[in-house]
């Protein structure tokens, strides 16, 4: 059925295409062109599969998805962006890998194109992409290398960002008279307080599984209770004591979550979710999606959402995607205009609508958007308080975050001492970071 | 011959022995005809609408009809099908002939004693793939390669297309030699001990009779030994068709094969057990219908791994 | 050429195409293998632009504790699986050694698991011992029991389990087909002297399989170091590191951590573990095959 109305807009897409086209429209010289794009196999970007066929539509150039999981995604990257020539024309990166590939120099500085006249559209309007996501995904050369600052440059566009939000069960909370959490103390609370209200249902779903998805749901909380990896001088000082509460935080998260949830990648848990085993779920904004669908959602209609509770400050995770262009490319300009096709204000609205994750301050606010998506609204009141700085986005982030995520597992599964444990993490991450030449100024 | 009768609690655990190795894959087999709410849902036993839906996903790029529970196709399921065969098939074939001439060679103009023989052949299975992940990465991404000015290199691009020198990496024959290698001395070690059982005195007549060394190999030896070349033939297929490192390292998006579909298809962000359990199942059929019928040819090639080893 | 030289280059001939094949695609990556491990290597690195580090990389997994986790798991996860399926497979193989119908049948039935694709078979595990829709907790809720986290607090035991399952049927079949190849005039011998079955196995059958059970343990032994899909699928090597064998850990190292030369060094160190392993193996299963021959001759000369 969808098809068919795809294909009705896709009708009413090339009717106007036509008439456009008599005004030699900017598209002209890669009419016919075909552009291979790395996209993961992720909520946001399906929903960019489907919006495809209109930008192929409108500007004749083909567009070929290798859709790939994320962690398998970056193996490929890694493997394709060290040829001299590579397959791919654009690229959709994590976070974290932006590090690697700026400092390897393997992705395209946008000045280039941002000033060409031919290319760059004067309606993209650039001032309303969201700063916290531009900085953290986009931007490599400031402050501490991965944050804003005066010294950088744009190397990527936001695309698939996220941030967290709590998302509950609002039947659950009226039948027991439980009040949303807004601290971190009421969030502790309640989810352990569910398992003996709701018998057989488990508090919070979060992430536990060994390596990323453990650092990751760490990660989430450490930054709302005041912690950080590192000081400004680099020394690692995740071992202190809100690294030691965060830690503290999701070993009670874990314990009083559904069952066997010390396994959970981040399918499980919200599987978890949407299966109705658990009351809250603490995680990214790419879910909202699935948990109103109603063939993969047993709660749809019962899920309300709230901020991401507070600790000794606000602070959400920033995180999702980035779209660039490989520095090996065959089409670049091509790939350019596919990128900013992607990130305008119409190709954001269409991808929101679709189900993805919006970029842009206006498609929060949009009008049909929040009549489709009612949370938008508090998804965008989130995004002010998204940290930018909630991980450490460094080339040797990736062996931390392996490390760290192996020890917390060993905390949650095999009762290791969370300060020990962490103790240990701070010792190793020091080596990494003194190899890497982090200390040389010293 | 006559039978002699059991009492019944051996029969009872001769059916839980059966219930024990069929019941998982007969779960998985129950599991792709339905839907993922009905299997999350917990719907348990046969009480359910069987459904060919999750095999449609899973095929969606080489069906000819379009689906209308999908808005696009993300699982090219039927892509890597067709590498899966075009890499298992080769290698099968290739390593036959290879090892077939090989072991030829070993037996009649002793070379080696079969101790040697056996003990290279325990060597290279003690090899486990992982070992060869690092190297063979390495070597097929950046030194096995024709440089794309060269004259051959800029052929195959004009040919083929794509971009960059010219590797083994990203191509069929890149995997096709590996397992190639993989299995040779398995092959041969079997294939000898058939070789071994040709009576000589007929090949001195075909000799006589003027047949040069290969007609004598191929129409003499070859189809005296062809229980043998049926044993290797499905040991050799099952590696090459269920291996999932290799492939994954040296495929790409155009050369995946379905191990490596399946595992990337465990993605995080959906566990969709009903398509999963499809694709499996597709994976399993071919091996599946091998054991049906030619389970005696599997375990000659079992029994003379080991037994007369 | 005349033909008597190409007679004479014909063996050659014949031997060429796999020589040249196992030459490029296993020993020379082996030789590469090695020569990279002395290398600190970046998988987007050619190896000629790397640099040379001597032993370092040998030395950092020698004090790794990561390291030293993941073999203890791979030791305990072999040596596991190969004496529980030893004994299982085995005591079945004499259960079922009986004159019955249909045994081939039952035969087809066992090799099913070991065919089918080690990913598969991980898939299917793993969908099992899901925490609330897999079929092991559900079954045991039914039952009112409590469910058991499978993949979380007992990862290495629910792996073992999956491993026993493909595998116990390679050493049920081997088994059997020694058990049928032994000689019948022993067994009758022995049958005549009022030996009891217990003492049938313990000292004919048994003694005279031997040859075949040492062949087969360690043939299982070198698979059971080669396992890495069915773990893939099922647990990634987690909780923690607890069930990251070696060859996982290899793969992890090259793709996630991107360091070749690491990798290369620890791909020596298993190989060098397997090698040790092999031999004794095989230096045993020689002096077992010396003595069932002997054995052999014996209880002939004694029947005869």
């Amino acid at each position: 059925m969808l098809k068919t109305t795809q294909r009705i807009a896709l009708g009413a897409v090339s009717a106007l295409a036509l008439t456009v086209a008599a005004s030699a429209g900017p598209y002209d010289d890669y009419e016919g062109e075909t552009l291979i794009v790395n996209f993961p196999a992720h909520p946001h970007f399906d929903a960019v599969m489907r919006i495809l066929p209109e930008f192929t539509a409108e500007t004749g150039i083909e567009v070929e998805v290798d859709q790939l999981p994320y962690l398998k995604m970056r193996e490929r990257q890694t493997l394709e962006l060290a040829q001299d020539e590579g397959e791919y024309d654009l690229i959709a990166y994590v976070v974290f890998s932006k590090a690697d590939y700026v400092y390897a120099d393997q992705l395209e500085n946008l000045a280039r194109y941002f000033m060409n006249p031919k290319l760059a559209d004067p309606a993209y309007d650039p001032d309303d992409l969201i700063d916290g996501y531009v900085y953290n995904i986009g931007f490599a050369g400031g402050n501490k290398g991965y944050l804003e600052g005066k010294t950088g440059s744009l190397f990527g566009i936001p695309y698939g960002s996220e941030t967290s939000i709590l998302g509950y069960r609002t039947d659950i909370f009226e039948k027991h008279g439980l009040s949303v959490p807004e601290t971190y103390d009421e969030l502790l609370d309640i989810a352990c307080r569910i398992p003996e209200l709701e018998p057989g249902m488990g508090g919070l779903s979060s992430r536990a599984a060994s390596g990323h998805h453990a650092s990751h749901a760490f990660l989430l909380h450490l930054a709302p209770l005041g912690g950080r990896i590192f000081d400004d001088q680099w020394n690692p000082i995740v071992n202190n004591a809100a690294g030691a509460e965060a830690a503290n935080a999701l070993k009670t998260i874990v314990d009083c979550g559904p069952e066997g949830s010390t396994s959970f990648g981040f399918g499980e848990a919200l599987g978890s979710f949407l299966n109705g085993d658990t009351a809250m779920f603490l995680d990214t904004t790419v879910v909202a999606g699935q948990i109103n669908d109603p063939s993969k959602s047993k709660v749809v209609g019962n899920v309300g959402w709230a901020l991401h509770p507070m600790g000794v400050r606000r602070g959400s995770q920033t995180g999702g995607f980035g779209i660039g262009i490989p520095a090996n490319a065959e089409n670049k300009e091509a790939a350019f205009l596919l990128m900013q096709w992607l990130t305008s204000k119409k190709g954001d609205k269409l991808v929101a609508l679709a189900g993805g994750n919006p970029s842009r301050f206006s498609t929060h606010a949009d009008a049909d958007v929040n009549a489709k998506f009612p949370h938008m609204a508090t998804f965008g009141e989130a995004l002010k308080h998204a940290d930018p700085d909630w991980r450490p986005i460094i080339p040797v982030w990736g062996k931390i975050n392996a490390d760290l995520g192996t020890t917390l597992s060993k905390v949650l599964t095999e009762g290791l001492d969370v300060q020990e444990a962490l103790d240990g993490v701070a010792e190793r991450t020091r080596a990494v970071m003194e190899e890497a030449g982090y200390y040389t100024w010293q | 011959m006559t039978f002699e009768r059991q009492n019944p609690a051996f029969y009872a655990l001769l059916a839980v022995l059966i219930f024990m190795s069929v019941g998982p894959v007969l779960l998985m087999f129950v599991n792709s005809f339905k839907l993922d709410v009905d299997i999350i849902g917990g719907t348990t036993g046969l009480l359910f609408l069987p459904t060919i839906q999750n095999y449609e996903t899973a095929l969606c790029d080489i069906l000819w009809y379009e689906l209308d529970h999908l808005d696009f196709c993300s699982l090219k399921f039927g892509g890597a099908l067709i590498n899966s065969l075009i890499i298992a098939l080769i290698s099968t074939g290739l390593t036959l002939v290879i090892g077939c001439m090989a072991a030829y060679a070993l037996v009649r103009f002793r070379f080696f004693g079969r101790d040697t023989v056996s003990l290279t052949t325990l060597m290279v299975r003690m090899v486990p793939p992982a070992v060869l992940l690092v190297p063979v990465f390495g070597l097929w991404n950046n030194e096995f390669c024709i440089g794309k000015t060269t004259l051959v290199g800029a052929w195959i691009r004009d040919i083929f297309g794509g971009r960059g020198d010219v590797c083994l990496a990203g191509t069929h024959s890149g995997i096709i030699i590996i397992y190639v290698a993989m299995n040779l001395p398995f092959v041969i070690w079997i294939l000898q001990s058939f070789i071994v059982q040709v009576p000589r005195s007929l090949e001195e007549a075909a000799r006589v009779d003027g047949a040069g060394p290969f007609q004598v190999f191929f129409r003499i030896v070859l189809p005296l030994i062809k229980p043998g070349l049926a044993a290797a033939a499905i040991f050799t297929f099952r590696i090459a068709w269920n291996e999932y490192l290799l492939a994954s390292a040296l495929s790409d998006r155009n050369t995946k094969t379905v191990p490596i579909l399946i595992v990337n298809n465990m993605s995080e962000f959906n566990v969709e057990w009903g398509v999963i359990m499809a694709t499996g199942m597709l994976l399993a059929i071919p091996p599946i219908i091998f054991t049906l019928f030619a389970s005696r040819q599997i375990i000659t090639g079992m029994t003379a791994g080991a037994v007369k080893g | 050429m005349t033909a008597q030289t190409f007679n004479r280059m014909t063996p050659y001939m014949f031997l060429i195409p796999a020589a040249v094949t196992m030459g490029i695609a296993l020993l020379y990556p082996l030789g590469y293998m090695i020569y990279g491990s002395f290398r600190d290597w970046d998988p987007s690195q050619n190896i000629s632009e790397t640099e040379f580090v001597g032993l370092k990389n040998y030395i950092t997994l020698f004090f790794d504790p990561a390291f030293h986790e993941s073999l203890s798991v791979t030791l305990i996860f072999a040596f596991t699986v190969v004496v529980a399926e030893m004994l299982i497979g085995v005591g079945l193989a004499l259960l079922l050694d009986r004159n019955i119908r249909g045994i081939s049948v039952l035969r087809t039935l066992f090799i099913l698991p070991m065919m089918i694709a080690p990913v598969v078979v991980g898939l299917m595990w793993r969908y099992m011992y899901h925490p609330t829709v897999g079929t092991f907790n559900r079954t045991l809720k039914s039952l009112g029991f409590e469910g058991i986290d499978w993949l979380g607090q007992h990862a290495l035991l629910s792996v073992i389990i999956a491993d026993i399952w493909q595998w116990t049927p390679f050493i049920l079949i081997l088994s059997l087909a020694a058990l049928q190849s032994l000689p019948a005039s022993a067994l009758e011998a022995a049958r005549i002297d009022g030996a009891t079955t217990w003492q049938q196995i313990w000292h004919i059958k048994l003694p005279l399989m031997m040859p075949v059970l040492v062949v087969t343990a360690l043939l299982r032994l070198i698979d059971a170091f080669k396992v890495l899909e069915v773990i893939l699928v099922m647990t990634e090597g987690g909780p923690g590191l607890s069930t990251e064998i070696v060859a996982l850990r290899i793969s992890r190292t090259a793709t996630e951590f991107r360091e070749l030369g690491t990798a290369a060094a620890m791909s020596n160190y298993l190989l060098l573990l397997l090698l040790f392993l092999t031999m004794a193996m095989f230096a045993i299963s020689r002096i077992q095959e010396a003595r069932a021959a002997r054995l052999a001759r014996q209880i002939e000369e004694e029947s005869g």
